[in-house]
């Protein structure tokens, strides 16, 4: 099943207050998304703990095998 | 629910490794296109480091590193006990600096915008594999 790259954009910016998110399918393929975001959560964490704020928000996503990969680009 | 004694074992192995990097397949023959790009970043810094390869054990593997960092993809990058990141991250922070300031070494000339030529790069320093066996 492919994406909902709109359900996912949702879920990011519902997750994180106030953030922007643009989910791209970098693949066509609908499983490999690469999201671009920009929060004010992120300010004064590291990569990895802001990947894992991304990641957490669209969890239930890669739970039910909807995505299997997720490039996240952080745009400060 | 992870398996205890790997998941003791894996703690052990970032804990006496400064630098640790769990990857599917070796430094030398690296089984994924994203491991071989984290191992390329690691051998350009002329640190050493260790590296397991998660292959013979990838689920239960998957599931300790889910336990204790939260990440259940690999490559994975530990630097002083903590999780740096995966690929993505690896790169991003090498071409920014921060990669080299974590590590504690000068940023490699290769990684200098205006880098005309590589120089000949020594050999990477690197522990031999380290393996853990599947379960």
């Amino acid at each position: 099943m492919a994406a909902d790259l709109i359900e996912l954009k949702g879920m990011i910016e519902t997750a994180l207050p106030g953030s922007t998110a643009e989910v791209i399918d970098e693949t066509g393929t609908g499983d490999h998304l690469r999201a671009e975001v920009s929060a004010p959560q992120f300010e004064g964490k590291s990569r990895i703990d802001q990947h894992r704020l991304v990641k957490a928000a669209v969890r239930e996503r890669f739970d039910d095998g909807t995505i299997h990969a997720l490039t996240v680009k952080v745009l400060d | 629910m992870a398996d205890q004694e790997l998941t003791d074992r894996v703690r052990e192995l970032i804990n006496e490794n400064q630098v640790l990097l769990f990857m599917k397949g070796t430094p030398s023959a690296p089984r994924c296109g994203f491991s071989m790009r984290t191992v390329q970043v690691l051998d350009q810094m002329g640190v050493e480091y260790g590296a397991i390869d998660v292959l013979p054990a990838l689920q239960p593997l998957r599931e300790v590193t889910s336990e204790i960092s939260d990440w259940e993809t690999f490559p994975q990058l530990y630097v002083n006990g903590e999780l740096l990141g995966g690929c993505d991250i690896i790169e991003e922070m090498f071409e920014n600096g921060e990669l080299a300031e974590t590590l504690g070494v000068e940023q490699p000339a290769e990684a200098e915008p205006a880098a005309a030529e590589a120089p000949a790069g020594e050999a990477p320093y690197q522990s031999p594999p380290m393996k853990i066996e599947g379960t």
